[in-house]
């Protein structure tokens, strides 16, 4: 034990002392967070205050809108056609940043023009189209019906359909919160692939370049092994700790500093309607899914409960993959040999992401059951599992796929060990898959 | 102090050592020999458990051999490895450790070892840095940093300049002195000449001879004399008659020859010295114990020892 705890320690030194894992470590975390922040960027893009003439030659609107209180917006009427040229060149229309047209035909085709001069934030296009809708709606109450606008906007209420999983009557599972799940297996399938391949490259090198020799006559195959994967695999969960912390603090100083609107829940309360009118009118608007995504980053994931399930399945399938890995360098030729043989184990680690994603589509299916206990795919379906909400009472399915995963590794880093053993000897020959088997008959 | 008894082993149906036993003697320096391909690096690796043999014992100090010995053996590998990117002295805390030693103690012994052979300066350098006779210092510090109680060399003079093999083989002698048993593999029989006790020849995975290097020798001697004389070659070829025979013959000059005489028959040195007395002026007479070289060439493939 002391010898692989060594050897581990060996391991991690070297990946400290390479160049490319240190830039990595700081470069990841910062690339994922310059994601996030261009992400948020496109909600909060644009012009944030619109002074906007509304061009209204039949005098529907009667100079008549309600803009919000926080002033975002500010209307003034001409009750002539405007053409976009004049709008655009006019002197005296200068200092408007948005034309409105809104002529005799809205009525009917209601279809409506906002030419602007500067894109506007997603937030005041929301605002601009709902506080025109409302007042156009308005007069069409008034031109086409003897009803209230109350009594209108009651009526106009469709039925809200919503279908729901007999075992999941709150809704808790979403697709939102299970692309999370997804995004946390693929960052397991991701390290697992990276450090797997140095497991490879750092079995392969210490044989080629036979210091394998030396080591073996104080330590036993199987010791080396599990130690080198220790070694890199405690690489990779520091990396995972830095990462974690580098994220988690860019989140913070996001919603401190630098999007200290976005994140705010009462930007929509400016708009005095009720919620589900309001969820009506922004249905299939690019703001509301922005919006969710925000809510869904900083509200609704339960991140510690993610990350501890995150560690232990990606501990238990690094290992379980690092055998695979251990394998393929111990019989290759050269570092660069075993990488035919990496080929399968990425087919297998896309199936893996693949069943997380069909986890997400079909998560009732007996497909998606399977995978989420088949170690080779179990790790990313659990994690989308776990993300959409367990049904109560099936938080025994977890351990259970954990066991079975476990169970796997530890059956498997065996089977590995013995071709190992086999294996790292065998200098100056090319890796076959025969090899595997001789190792495993011995 | 190491008992080899039958051992055996095969590798996909191929004999690589076949019932193999060797009895090494602790504080001997002892040569295992062998033509490339005879089972010697095999049976290294089994010493040091790096594999197991299919058959057969192995005895440490007399006690069955187990992992617990493995702290006791230095092993320098013929294919030399390090990590190339791993500074001197960190590899060397390294590899100690792992045979079992303190940090505190691994570093103490390294430092001494680098001293001793002139590297402490580039205790910092990494391998890659270094020439390849600094790196087979380094790799030959490795093998015995812990101390090790038996010393499994193999092949440890290639790499070296004459220079640097002298200084190994005095740092053999050393250790030698110090009570440490040495397995000395080479293809270097003067070396062998030099520094072993006793030696064994492994030829097709089998042992085919083990004794004392001078036994060895011994046992290989043919009735061969070599003689320095002045005088005439024709009266000194008469003189043999039928009784011996002229197998070679070297003109000095200046009517000086070195010629070497086999007996034939029952025939003795004194019987030689007789025949020869009064037709030549002897100067040297000296029996010929064949070389180790020799001794390796007639055992492997009996081949007539060359004059020196």
């Amino acid at each position: 034990m002391r010898n692989s705890w060594l050897i581990a320690l060996r391991e991690l030194k070297e990946r400290f002392s390479n160049g490319t894992f240190l830039l990595m470590m700081v470069l990841g975390p910062l690339f994922l967070l310059l994601m996030l922040f261009f992400l948020f960027k496109s909600g909060d893009e644009g012009k944030k205050s619109l002074k906007v003439l509304i061009s209204d030659p039949a005098g529907l609107m009667d100079s008549k809108i309600i803009a919000s209180e926080e002033g975002k917006i500010s209307y003034y009427f001409i009750g002539d056609y405007l053409e976009i040229e004049e709008f655009r060149d006019g002197k005296a229309y200068q200092n408007f940043d948005a034309l409105i047209e809104v002529n005799e035909k809205v009525l009917m085709n209601k279809k409506s023009f906002v030419f602007y001069r500067e894109n506007p934030s997603t937030d005041v296009k929301m605002q601009l189209k709902f506080q025109l809708e409302r007042r156009v709606e308005e007069v069409m109450i008034e031109n086409f019906t003897n009803l209230s606008v109350d009594q209108f906007r009651q009526i106009k209420q469709p039925l809200n359909v919503d279908f729901r999983n007999v075992y999941d009557p709150k809704n808790q599972a979403s697709d939102m919160e299970g692309y999370v799940g997804l995004v946390f297996g693929f960052l397991i399938v991701l390290f697992v692939l990276l450090f797997g391949m140095s497991i490879l490259r750092s079995t392969a090198k210490e044989k080629s370049n036979r210091i394998v020799e030396v080591i073996l006559a104080s330590v036993k195959p199987y010791q080396l092994m599990l130690g080198k994967i220790t070694g890199i695999g405690l690489a990779a969960l520091i990396q995972i700790f830095v990462w974690t912390f580098f994220i988690t603090i860019g989140l913070i100083v996001f919603r401190q500093y630098i999007f200290p609107d976005m994140f705010n829940p009462s930007n929509w309360e400016g708009i005095q309607v009720s919620a589900d009118v309001q969820q009506q009118l922004m249905e299939s608007n690019s703001a509301e899914r922005y919006n969710q995504f925000v809510e869904l980053i900083y509200e609704r994931i339960n991140f510690g409960f993610m990350f501890i399930h995150f560690l232990f399945f990606f501990i238990a399938a690094y290992y379980f993959y690092g055998a695979f890995f251990s394998i393929i360098g111990a019989i290759s030729g050269t570092e660069s040999d075993g990488q035919q043989f990496v080929l399968p184990i990425i087919i297998v680690l896309g199936l893996a992401v693949y069943f997380g994603y069909l986890a997400i589509v079909v998560p009732d299916s007996n497909l998606v059951k399977y995978a989420s206990l088949i170690p080779f795919t179990s790790p990313v379906v659990i994690m989308v599992k776990l993300a959409q909400g367990l049904p109560i009472g099936s938080y025994y399915f977890v351990i259970l796929s954990l066991i079975i995963l476990i169970i796997s590794t530890v059956v498997f880093l065996w089977l590995a060990g013995k071709i190992y053993k086999n294996g790292i000897l065998q200098f100056g020959q090319r890796a076959k898959i025969k090899n595997i088997f001789q190792g495993l008959k011995s | 102090m190491l008992e080899i008894i039958d051992v055996s082993k095969s590798f996909n149906r191929k004999l690589a050592l076949d019932a193999v036993s060797l009895h090494v003697g602790k504080g001997e320096i002892y040569g295992l020999l062998g033509p490339n391909g005879a089972g010697k690096t095999t049976l290294i690796r089994i010493i040091n458990q790096i594999i197991d043999a299919d058959r057969g014992t192995l005895r440490f100090d007399g006690k069955l051999m187990s992992s617990e010995h493995l702290r006791y053996i230095g092993y320098l590998p013929e294919e030399r490895g390090l990590y190339k990117s791993m500074g001197v002295l960190e590899q060397l805390l390294f590899l100690a450790q792992l045979r079992g030693l303190s940090k505190a103690n691994a570093r103490k012994n390294a430092n001494f070892w680098l001293e001793k052979l002139e590297i402490k300066d580039w205790s910092k350098k990494r391998i890659e840095e270094l020439s390849k006779g600094m790196a087979q210092k380094v790799q030959f510090i490795a093998a015995i940093v812990h101390e090790p109680d038996l010393l499994i060399l193999d092949e440890p003079l290639s790499g070296f300049d004459p220079l640097n093999v002298e200084l190994i083989l005095n740092e053999l002698k050393t250790l030698k002195s110090q009570g440490k048993t040495i397995i000395f593999s080479t293809h270097n029989m003067r070396s062998v000449e030099d520094i072993c006790d006793r030696a064994a020849l492994i030829h097709h995975s089998k042992k085919i001879a083990e004794d004392s290097v001078w036994n060895l020798r011994n046992s290989q001697k043919n009735g061969e004399y070599s003689i320095r004389f002045s005088g005439n070659m024709i009266a000194f070829a008469n003189a043999l008659w039928t009784d011996f025979e002229m197998i070679d013959k070297k003109d000095l000059g200046d009517n000086r020859f070195l010629a070497v005489v086999k007996m034939r028959g029952n025939n003795q040195i004194n019987d030689l010295l007789k025949a020869l007395m009064g037709q030549i002026h002897i100067e040297v007479v000296e029996e010929r114990i064949p070389t180790m070289q020799q001794v390796f060439m007639n055992l492997i493939g009996g081949k007539e020892a060359q004059i020196a």
